[in-house]
């Protein structure tokens, strides 16, 4: 296999995943999703970083993407508890409603033209009603006590 | 190494590599894939998958058709799954998403000799930090849909956001150097790869491994702390009288 290709490949792929990361984190509101974007960049350099270590024939690569993964859990831990607090001070995900710390004298930011909930995402997956409903026995009902 | 960014975005951005078109097109198709509109969410999807393929074909071949055909598959899946993740409007769909990327993650790890690391990708991030995510948004956002994740912070966000990913991404990508051939790597390939990654791990990174184990511990005190502290004061009555807890 051709090392210099595989590595240069490796290389574009990180750099990929690392830039629809950070398009995300700019772009979405929700804290939750910027978070995910924030995975995903650690993700890109894990790539990176695992196609580096081959390249060079040495552990480091590896050894490094070992304690991002880490570093990755406890930071998520963290992050989803700091995320549910402010959702019990806000009663939202939006990123938006914290601009209440912007400096003194700056224009609010308002939403102009959300668009609206389109009907098919309203509904929601439902169950298909599977089997057949057992027949009741009418003897069985009155010797046995209702549960 | 003393490079500035501009005169090496000047010569990494030609216009006649199909890496960069590949790049543009991908990135204006995630832009359209953001916008409100439904036909241009369809169209941001043709245009990003165009740009996926154009990047596919400035790749460089592998050499050997197996691991070709695996790069192929997993690059996609991740490249994709990401870009769908980033795109999606329902959170939930964004964590399933995030959670497939993973798994095309994991397998270029795999393809890699990185045997250890493709399975622990899996357990740890698809295992537990996305489930976490699911939690959370359901402890935080059981309605689902919101119109914060419909929209941006405003018209011109998502363009310029764009523009400037994809500028950044261009230039370095664009100025990857050749890369001398070497050979195949011997260490890395071993067949006793976990014993080795282990050797590895708690022979010369003993005390990484120490200072780790301890920023998960003090993560886990701080979460119990974090989500504690928030919860309001509760009075009990005790035989002692009221207490505040």
């Amino acid at each position: 296999m051709n090392e210099a290709a595989l590595l240069q490949n490796y290389l574009v792929v990180g750099g990929l995943l690392f830039g629809i990361g950070l398009l995300g984190f700019i772009v979405r509101r929700n804290l939750i999703v910027m978070f995910l974007c924030a995975e995903m960049m650690l993700q890109g350099v894990s790539v990176s970083a695992i196609a580096f270590g081959r390249y060079h024939d040495d552990w480091g690569g590896q050894m490094l993407v070992l304690f991002i993964i880490a570093v990755a859990a406890a930071e998520a831990a963290i992050a989803l508890a700091l995320i549910l607090m402010l959702y019990h001070k806000s009663g939202t995900l939006d990123m938006a409603f914290w601009q209440d710390l912007r400096e003194e004298g700056q224009p609010a930011f308002i939403d102009h033209g959300v668009p609206e909930e389109r009907a098919e995402d309203r509904v929601w997956p439902t169950l298909t009603p599977a089997g057949v409903e057992p027949a009741v026995d009418q003897e069985e009902q009155l010797h046995r006590s209702k549960v | 190494m003393n490079v500035t960014f501009l005169p090496l975005a000047q010569t990494a951005l030609t216009l006649s590599s199909p890496m960069i078109w590949g790049i543009g097109l991908g990135a204006a198709g995630l832009a359209l894939r953001l916008a409100p509109q439904v036909a241009w969410r369809k169209l941001g999807l043709l245009a990003s998958l165009i740009g996926i393929a154009l990047i596919g074909v400035a790749l460089p071949p592998l050499g050997d058709l197996l691991p070709q055909v695996l790069f192929w598959l997993m690059a996609t899946l991740a490249v994709v799954a990401s870009g769908a993740a980033v795109t999606s409007r329902s959170p939930v769909y964004a964590a399933i998403w995030f959670a497939v990327s993973l798994l095309g993650t994991a397998g270029l790890f795999l393809l890699q000799g990185a045997h250890f690391l493709g399975i622990a990708t899996i357990v740890v991030y698809a295992g537990a930090i996305v489930v976490t995510f699911l939690f959370v948004l359901m402890l935080a956002q059981p309605e689902g849909h919101s119109p914060y994740d419909r929209i941006s912070w405003a018209g011109f966000a998502i363009p310029i956001a764009t523009m400037g990913v994809a500028l950044v991404l261009g230039t370095l990508i664009g100025s990857l150097p050749e890369f001398s051939p070497v050979a195949m790597p011997e260490k890395i390939l071993h067949e006793a790869h976990v014993a080795r990654l282990g050797n590895e791990l708690f022979a010369k990174h003993l005390v990484s491994v120490e200072v780790v184990g301890t920023i998960l511990l003090v993560a886990l005190v701080g979460a119990i702390a974090i989500v504690i502290q928030g919860n309001p004061r509760r009075k009990t009555e005790t035989r002692e009288g009221v207490t505040e807890r």
